[in-house]
C-alpha cells in the first residue's frame, strides 16, 4: 500500500500533486498552521519583544535612546510608588473574592427553579454589558457628596454628617472603587456559573433528593465539583485581574488621592513623564508576578480539588507493596 | 461528530475569509499608496505655483495697503467684492454672533460681502486648506513657519507701525514686518465672581497670596460660596492651570520660566516675600488646609462649575483668561464674572504674561481688491466690532474699548529658551517627573491630598520637588547656574 503510493507520487508533476488530495492536506495543514502563527507573532509577540527591548534602554519616544542594562529594573524596585501601588491590588483581589462567592450563590439559587429567574438573571447581567468608561462617569456621580449613594443611604435613616466622603476618604475610597468593579463584573461571572450547573445531570439532583440530601450537601457534593474547571477558570481571571486593575481608579479618580494602581502609575510614567524604558521594565515586571500568581494558584487548586476518588499515589504504592508480598508468600506456600 | 464537523468547517470557512480579507486589503494598500503618491505629487506642484505666485503678488501687495492706512468709513468705501473668512470658532458661528458682526460691518461697507466658514478640527484642517491654497481671503493663522509666512500672507504693515495701533504685534513677525493680528488676546489672573467678593466685604482686590488667603476667609466667613473652587477631579485645571503662572507672574522675570528654572538649584525655596513658585502653591495649600475649597476635592465638576461661578456659588478659580467667556455664558449673571491680575507681587509690581489667541491672516495670493476689503474688514473686526471684548478676552487693538481692568499690571511674555537648551525642560520635566506646563497634574493634585489629610507639611513637598529637580538636573547633566 504504502510503497504504491510513494510511486504514485513521484511519477506527478508539481502541479497535479498540489491540485490532489494529498497536496491540498499538506496546503492546509502549512497554512492552517502558518497563518495563524504569523498574525500572533506580528501582533503579539513581535511587540511584546519590542517593549521587552526598550526595557534596557532609558529612553523617550522621540530622541535619542541608551542602553542602561538592569538600571529601569532597579529603578521599579526602589521606587516607592510602584510597589505601594501593588498593594491596592489586595483590596482588588478581596474584591473578587467577594465578587466570586456572591455570583456562586446567587447562580446556585436562580439554578434551582425560582420564580422570575430570568428577569433576576438579566438584570444581574446587564452591569457587564455597560461601557467601562460609562460606568466610572456614573460612580463618579453616585459617590459625590449627597447624591445618588447617600441621598438613598439618608432614606434609611442615616444621617449626612455620619456618612464619611467616599472617594476623598483616603480609608476607604480604594473600597468604594473595588465595590463599582464588583458591581460590573459579578453579573457576568454569575452567568458563567450558571451555564455550567446547566450541565449537571438532573438525575444527579433527583438520586441526591431521594437519598435525603439537603441542597447544602447537593451544592457541596454535587454542583462544587462538576464546576470546579469553570470556578478555577474564573478564580484566575478575576486574581490576575485585579492585579492589572485600570478602569475604576483611571476612569473615576484618575489615579489620584492614594487611588493610583500599579497600571495606572505605569499609564503616568509612560505617557505623562515620557520614561518608555521603566514603564517597560514595569510591564515586564507585572508580567512575571502574574505568571507567579497563576501558577501558584494552579498548584492551590490541584491541592484543593483533589476528588475523593483520586487516591492518595502513596497509598497506591502500598497497597501494590503489599499485594505483592502476599502474591509472594502465596507463591511460597505453593 | 455533526457538531465537530460543522465547527471545522466554520473554521475552514473563517480562515479562508480571512485570507482573501488578507489578499484584497495588500491590494487596496497598494492601490491607496499610489494614490497618496500621486496626491502628494500633485499638491507638490500646486505648492510650487503658489510659491511661485506668491513672490510676484507680494511684491504687487507691498504697496499702500496697510492697516494703520487704512481709515475706516472713508477708505475703499466704492470698493463691491465678496471676500471669504475661514475660522474655527464654529460656536460663534452657530449662536450667530458672527453674522450679527458682518451686519453691522454692511451698514458702513455695504458692498462688501463676507461669507465665513467654521472649521470644527481647525488646527489640522486649516493646515491643509493652506497649503492647498484654496481657503478664501482670511483666515486664523495655523501653526506655519515664521520663514513661510510671506508666501501665504501679506503684511498689515512694520511690526514698529503695528506697534503703535495694537498688542501683540510680534507675534508673527518675520524681517520686521506684522503678518497676523490676534483676534482676543489671553492673560494669566484670576478668575472670580465680583457679586461674591462684595458681599464677602472685600473691598480691594488682593494683590499678594497673603491677602487672597484673607480674602477667601471673608469668603467663607460672610457668604455661603465656596471661597476658591479646585477643580481637583479634572486634572488638567490643576497642573494645566496652576503651572502656568510660573515665570514671570512669580519672579518679575522673563526669562525664568524657560532659561533659567532648568539652571536653578533651588527653584521651590521660600523667599520669605511671597514670591516665587513656593508663594504660587503654597496659595493652593493653604487654602485647602484652611478649609477654604469645596468640601469633597475627590468629586469636582468641570462642567458644574461653569454654571456655580456664575450664580454666585464660587468665589474665585484659578483659570486663563479664556474661561471668562465660558464662564459668563453659563448663567444668567455675565457681569458678576470677573477676571483679576494674579495676586503675586514682585517688588511692588503686579505681572501679568499675555499672548494673541489665533491671528488674522490675509491671502497673499487674493486679488488686490479682495485684499483691501480684507484689510479694511480685519481693521473694522479688530477696531469696532468690540468681539474681543464680547469674548472676555485681553484687549488687542489699544485705541477699542475694554472691560478688561488690568491696572497698573504689567504684560509681559516669557522669553523662549535660549539656543541649543530648547530641550532641556523637556528633559528635566520628564526625570524630574515634576512636568511642570506638561501634564504634570499629579503633583498639584498631591498638594491638595496632602493639605488635606495632613499627611505632609508644604516645606516637605517644596523639599521632595528640590530633591527630584536637582536629581534631575545630575541625570540630564545640566549645569547649575543660580
Amino acid at each position: 500500500m504504502k510503497t504504491s503510493r510513494v510511486q504514485k507520487k513521484s511519477r506527478r508533476t508539481l502541479g497535479t500533486w498540489v491540485k490532489s488530495r494529498d497536496g491540498q492536506k499538506v496546503f492546509l495543514f502549512i497554512s492552517f498552521m502558518t497563518i495563524p502563527l504569523l498574525l500572533l507573532f506580528t501582533f503579539t509577540y513581535l511587540p511584546f519583544a519590542e517593549m521587552f527591548g526598550f526595557s534596557f534602554l532609558d529612553m523617550k519616544y522621540t530622541g535619542a535612546r541608551e542602553f542602561v542594562g538592569l538600571k529601569n529594573y532597579m529603578k521599579v524596585f526602589q521606587r516607592e510608588d510602584c510597589f505601594k501601588a501593588l498593594k491596592l491590588s489586595l483590596y482588588y483581589m478581596g474584591g473578587s473574592i467577594v465578587q466570586l462567592v456572591l455570583s456562586l450563590y446567587l447562580a446556585t439559587v436562580l439554578s434551582f427553579k425560582v420564580k422570575g429567574g430570568n428577569i433576576f438573571e438579566g438584570f444581574m447581567f446587564f452591569p457587564y454589558l455597560i461601557n467601562g468608561i460609562a460606568i466610572g462617569f456614573i460612580f463618579k456621580f453616585f459617590y459625590t457628596r449627597g447624591f445618588v449613594f447617600d441621598t438613598v443611604l439618608q432614606w434609611c435613616g442615616f444621617e449626612l454628617e455620619n456618612l464619611p466622603y467616599w472617594l476623598r476618604d483616603q480609608s476607604i475610597n480604594n473600597i468604594s472603587l473595588v465595590a463599582t468593579s464588583v458591581w460590573r463584573y459579578f453579573g457576568q461571572n454569575m452567568v458563567l456559573f450558571i451555564g455550567a450547573i446547566m450541565s449537571v445531570d438532573g438525575e444527579l439532583y433527583e438520586a441526591a433528593q431521594l437519598d435525603g440530601a439537603s441542597k447544602t450537601q447537593q451544592f457541596r457534593y454535587i454542583i462544587l465539583p462538576s464546576i470546579k474547571t469553570i470556578i478555577t477558570l474564573n478564580v484566575i481571571l478575576s486574581i490576575s485581574g485585579s492585579i492589572s486593575a485600570f478602569e475604576p481608579s483611571y476612569v473615576i479618580t484618575g489615579g489620584s488621592n492614594g487611588t493610583g494602581t500599579y497600571f495606572v502609575v505605569m499609564h503616568e510614567i509612560a505617557h505623562t513623564q515620557q520614561k518608555v524604558g521603566l514603564a517597560s521594565a514595569m510591564a515586564i515586571i507585572l508580567l512575571l508576578i502574574i505568571i507567579a500568581v497563576t501558577v501558584l494558584q494552579k498548584l492551590f487548586f490541584k491541592y484543593v480539588f483533589r476528588s475523593a476518588e483520586e487516591e492518595d499515589p502513596n497509598a497506591a504504592r502500598k497497597r501494590e507493596k503489599m499485594l505483592a508480598k502476599m502474591a509472594r508468600r502465596k507463591v511460597g506456600r505453593a | 461528530m455533526k457538531l465537530r464537523k460543522v465547527l471545522a468547517l466554520g473554521l475552514a470557512a473563517s480562515l479562508t475569509f480571512s485570507m482573501t480579507g488578507c489578499g484584497s486589503k495588500e491590494e487596496d494598500s497598494k492601490e491607496s499608496g499610489s494614490n497618496t503618491e500621486n496626491n502628494t505629487g500633485s499638491s507638490a506642484t500646486t505648492g510650487g505655483e503658489t510659491s511661485g505666485t506668491s513672490g510676484n503678488d507680494a511684491d504687487a501687495a507691498k504697496g499702500d495697503l496697510t492697516y494703520a492706512s487704512v481709515v475706516l468709513g472713508e477708505s475703499y468705501t466704492d470698493l463691491k467684492t465678496s471676500i471669504k473668512w475661514i475660522h474655527h470658532k464654529t460656536d460663534r458661528e452657530e449662536d450667530g454672533t458672527i453674522k450679527a458682526y458682518i451686519a453691522e460691518f454692511n451698514k458702513l461697507y455695504p458692498n462688501i460681502t463676507v461669507t465665513t466658514e467654521g472649521i470644527t478640527d481647525y488646527q489640522e484642517d486649516s493646515l491643509l486648506r493652506l497649503s492647498n491654497g484654496d481657503w478664501g481671503d482670511i483666515m486664523f493663522i495655523p501653526s506655519v513657519e515664521k520663514a513661510e509666512l510671506s508666501s501665504y500672507f501679506i503684511p498689515f504693515g512694520t511690526t514698529a507701525e503695528m506697534d503703535t495701533l495694537i498688542n501683540f504685534a510680534d507675534n508673527w513677525e518675520y524681517n520686521d514686518n506684522c503678518y497676523g493680528i490676534g483676534y482676543m488676546g489671553n492673560a494669566q489672573g484670576l478668575l472670580y465672581n465680583a457679586a461674591v467678593f462684595e458681599k464677602a466685604g472685600v473691598t480691594k482686590l488682593p494683590t499678594t497670596p497673603d491677602e487672597l488667603i484673607a480674602a477667601l476667609k471673608l469668603i467663607d466667613e460672610n457668604t455661603d460660596a465656596i471661597p476658591l473652587y479646585t477643580n481637583y477631579a479634572a486634572g488638567w485645571t490643576m497642573g494645566g492651570q496652576w503651572d502656568a503662572y510660573l515665570g514671570a507672574i512669580t519672579t518679575g522675570s522673563t526669562t525664568w520660566l524657560n532659561q533659567e528654572f532648568v539652571h536653578t538649584a533651588e527653584p521651590f525655596a521660600n523667599n520669605g516675600n511671597g514670591t516665587g513658585a513656593y508663594a504660587l502653591y503654597k496659595i493652593l495649600y493653604d487654602a485647602v488646609a484652611q478649609g477654604l475649597t469645596e468640601e469633597d476635592y475627590t468629586t469636582t465638576d468641570w462642567e458644574g462649575c461653569k454654571a456655580m461661578i456664575n450664580n454666585g456659588e464660587i468665589g474665585c478659580m484659578v483659570l486663563g483668561s479664556w474661561a471668562v467667556a465660558q464662564m459668563k455664558a453659563a448663567g444668567s449673571n455675565p457681569d458678576d464674572v470677573c477676571y483679576m491680575p494674579f495676586p503675586i507681587t514682585v517688588d511692588g509690581v503686579q505681572y501679568a504674561t499675555a499672548g494673541p489667541d489665533y491671528c488674522y491672516g490675509i491671502n497673499v495670493n487674493s486679488s488686490a481688491e479682495k485684499q483691501a476689503a480684507a484689510m479694511v474688514f480685519v481693521k473694522w473686526m479688530v477696531e469696532k466690532s468690540g468681539w474681543c471684548d464680547f469674548e472676555g478676552g485681553y484687549p488687542i487693538s489699544k485705541t477699542a474699548p475694554t472691560s478688561f481692568a488690568f491696572e497698573g499690571v504689567k504684560i509681559v511674555s516669557n522669553e523662549a529658551a535660549l539656543a541649543g537648551e530648547e530641550d532641556y525642560m523637556n528633559m528635566m520635566n520628564s526625570e524630574s517627573e515634576l512636568s511642570f506646563n506638561a501634564g504634570g497634574d499629579a503633583k498639584v493634585q498631591r498638594i491638595v491630598e496632602a493639605a488635606a489629610t495632613g499627611e505632609k507639611t508644604f516645606d516637605e513637598i517644596m523639599e521632595e520637588w528640590t530633591k527630584a529637580w536637582n536629581d534631575a538636573q545630575k541625570e540630564c547633566e545640566i549645569e547649575v547656574l543660580h
